[in-house]
């Protein structure tokens, strides 16, 4: 039995040069698949007229190139989409995205920031006063933590959780900080036509933006906390609901939350009853990471 | 539960699959879309379960003396939403036809 003919050269180096590309796991699988299809390629163009072989198998080679560097390049965003979506890092980086957005767009309407900086410090030490005032309504009028008596999150994996809390409530201050800044911009140019005294009524708008957007954030920096791994910190996902609602009063119902890595799993009812007041962290048994991506 | 709802490319490509090409070059050459397009769909298609892949049989190639190759089969669930995307693109049917066997 003979084997089939191999690639020409340039498809072997391609093909070499692109699976660097595809993450390691899955690099045996796609190379095996390209070297497959072209080989049918290169057969198929054999078997045409001779004159309309070379210029088929030209464009149709050309297509094809581009086709294995997206496949690979699908193959590597999509581990990356795995690995990072709803992580925490991700979900830092983003924070630190939108105050850089935000930063960017008050600098392009002040000219590099000639108008604003005059106000600055005025600015600054107001919404220090508001942020410690808004943090403490946040905590004072946060839903009950979730109860974690596993010593398996605690310790090293408790530090972690708060270290990631402190930086995102940071984060979403300094974000609605720079979002009152640029609200700060559009009242001046909107008192400015309405030839009201601009700077007063800025002010105003300024801190009560800033009260505003640091309130939403933060509500969102608990609920987000809540509705993580208390050990690797990812978003939980498939929330399935558990009993009835009709039967509050008879026995517990609510919603419950997995970890994607099969960490454990969040049980949050549905009402605060005196047997269940807050959600419960249940942390799962190693054997339990094996079923988790089923 | 709802099929998902496809892209016009995704339906097309998934419509050829259900009428028999199973293999990414056959698929690329009669709905006429790039190879960029049609790979990293049937890995969306496969990541979605519309499509599963499987090798042919390693003896099977070898005995035609040319390398196994990948081909992609349409789901239960790809079945059904290759139907509603034929009722959502209604010319879908008329671009791809069922191959010769």
């Amino acid at each position: 039995m003979s084997r089939p003919l191999p690639l020409p050269r340039f498809d072997r180096r391609l093909l070499r040069a692109v699976a660097r590309l595809v993450p390691a796991q899955e690099r045996e699988d796609w190379s095996r698949t390209w070297q497959a299809e072209l080989w049918h390629l290169h057969h198929r163009s054999r078997t045409r007229p001779t004159h309309f072989r070379r210029l088929h198998a030209l464009s149709v080679m050309t297509d094809l190139s581009i086709g294995l560097t997206l496949d690979a390049l699908w193959l590597r965003t999509d581990l990356w989409r795995r690995t990072y979506s709803g992580s925490a890092g991700l979900c830092l980086a983003s924070l630190s995205g939108l105050c850089l957005l935000s930063v960017l767009i008050a600098l392009l309407f002040t000219d590099g920031g000639h108008a604003l900086s005059p106000h600055l410090r005025g600015q600054i030490a107001r919404s220090l006063v508001a942020a410690a005032l808004v943090v403490f309504v946040s905590f004072a009028t946060a839903s009950r933590l979730p109860v974690d008596r596993n010593a398996a999150t605690q310790g090293l994996y408790w530090i972690r959780r708060q270290a990631f809390f402190a930086a995102k409530m940071a984060q979403v201050l300094l974000l609605a900080f720079f979002l009152s800044l640029l609200v700060f911009l559009f009242s001046i140019d909107a008192c400015a036509t309405i030839h009201v005294p601009a700077r007063n009524v800025a002010d105003v708008f300024q801190l009560f933006s800033f009260v505003f957007f640091a309130l939403v954030g933060l509500r969102w920096v608990f609920r987000d906390q809540e509705q993580r791994c208390k050990q690797c910190l990812h978003l939980l996902n498939t929330p399935a609901r558990v009993g009835r609602p009709s039967h509050n009063l008879l026995e517990w119902n609510g919603t419950e939350l997995n970890c994607k890595q099969g960490h454990g799993l969040l049980s949050v009812p549905e009402i605060e009853t005196s047997w269940c007041q807050s959600s419960q962290w249940i942390n799962l048994d190693a054997n339990w990471d094996k079923a988790a991506p089923i | 539960m709802n099929p998902p709802r496809l892209s016009h490319s995704a339906a097309l490509i998934l419509k050829a699959l259900s009428l028999g090409y199973c293999f990414g070059l056959d698929v690329m050459e009669i709905t006429g879309l790039p190879s960029g397009t049609v790979y990293p769909a049937l890995r969306r298609l496969e990541r979605d379960r519309l499509v599963e892949s499987r090798w042919e049989p390693e003896a099977e190639a070898a005995l035609k003396q040319r390398p196994a190759r990948r081909y992609y089969e349409v789901t239960r669930a790809g079945k059904a939403a290759a139907l509603a995307a034929t009722q959502r693109y209604p010319l879908l049917a008329r671009l791809v036809s069922e191959k010769r066997s």
